[in-house]
């Protein structure tokens, strides 16, 4: 309830019109890349500011030496049918989405701690990462907004 | 203004799946002025709920939305850039 409020209260006062969600994305299994490239998309169609901190394995899908991201084991039989699907309903893959939502104004960040950890610096992005920040530059773009965990 | 000299952006989604559709819509939407009309065709099933989230998010006023099987029409004026 006073959530809501305040939302309506700032929309009324136009300081954050369409508002801002951000994203985290963690998972590095190919499965998650499709809701978070709907939903920045779907986002940034809205007229929101997008932000999406991406770390963990997810990394993985945002280098220029391109990754097989994998399945989560219990949906392997599943994958071939998905895959399937989607081409059928002509969905786009999740970085045209993605790519298409930083067209509208969409910012993606790489996680330096775990970028570190695994061994990526910042050349070894592609891009779609804007920049390699830590934790407080992405806490601080999320602030007012909706914050996903994916 | 009259009807026939308001700029009128037909946006063709049809075959576009979620969020394709509402993208095209925003897209246009940035190239419009406002008192255009934008016209948006699309088949995904999520499209009218969508539109009308959409324009009341960016505050923009639907004339009209029909969406018979096959083929959803959605009619967007704009009020607001």
């Amino acid at each position: 309830m006073a959530k809501t409020m305040e939302f309506v209260s700032k929309d009324e006062a136009g300081s954050v019109a369409t508002g801002r969600i951000s994203i985290i994305m963690f998972s590095g299994t190919a499965d998650k890349f499709i809701p978070l490239g709907v939903l920045a998309q779907g986002a940034a169609a809205m007229g929101m500011d997008v932000n999406v901190f991406v770390t963990g394995f997810a990394l993985q899908g945002f280098t220029k030496q391109p990754h097989d991201l994998p399945f989560p084991v219990e949906f392997t039989s599943m994958a071939p049918a998905l895959a399937q699907g989607l081409k059928a309903a002509h969905v786009q893959p999740w970085d045209a989405m993605l790519r298409q939502a930083k067209e509208l104004g969409a910012k993606v960040y790489a996680c330096s701690m775990m970028a570190d950890v695994m061994g990526l610096k910042k050349a070894d992005f592609n891009d779609l990462v804007d920049d390699v920040v830590g934790a407080a530059t992405f806490l601080q773009a999320a602030e007012g907004g909706q914050t996903l965990f994916i | 203004m009259g009807q026939a000299t308001t700029p009128h952006t037909l946006v063709d989604s049809r075959g576009s799946s979620c969020p394709g559709p509402i993208t095209d819509l925003a897209l246009a939407y940035r190239r419009a002025k406002v008192g255009d009309v934008i016209e948006l065709w699309a088949t995904d099933p999520g499209v009218k709920p969508d539109v009308q989230a959409w324009a009341a998010k960016t505050r923009n006023e639907i004339v009209s939305i029909e969406d018979p099987p096959g083929k959803i029409v959605a009619v967007v004026r704009i009020l607001r850039r």
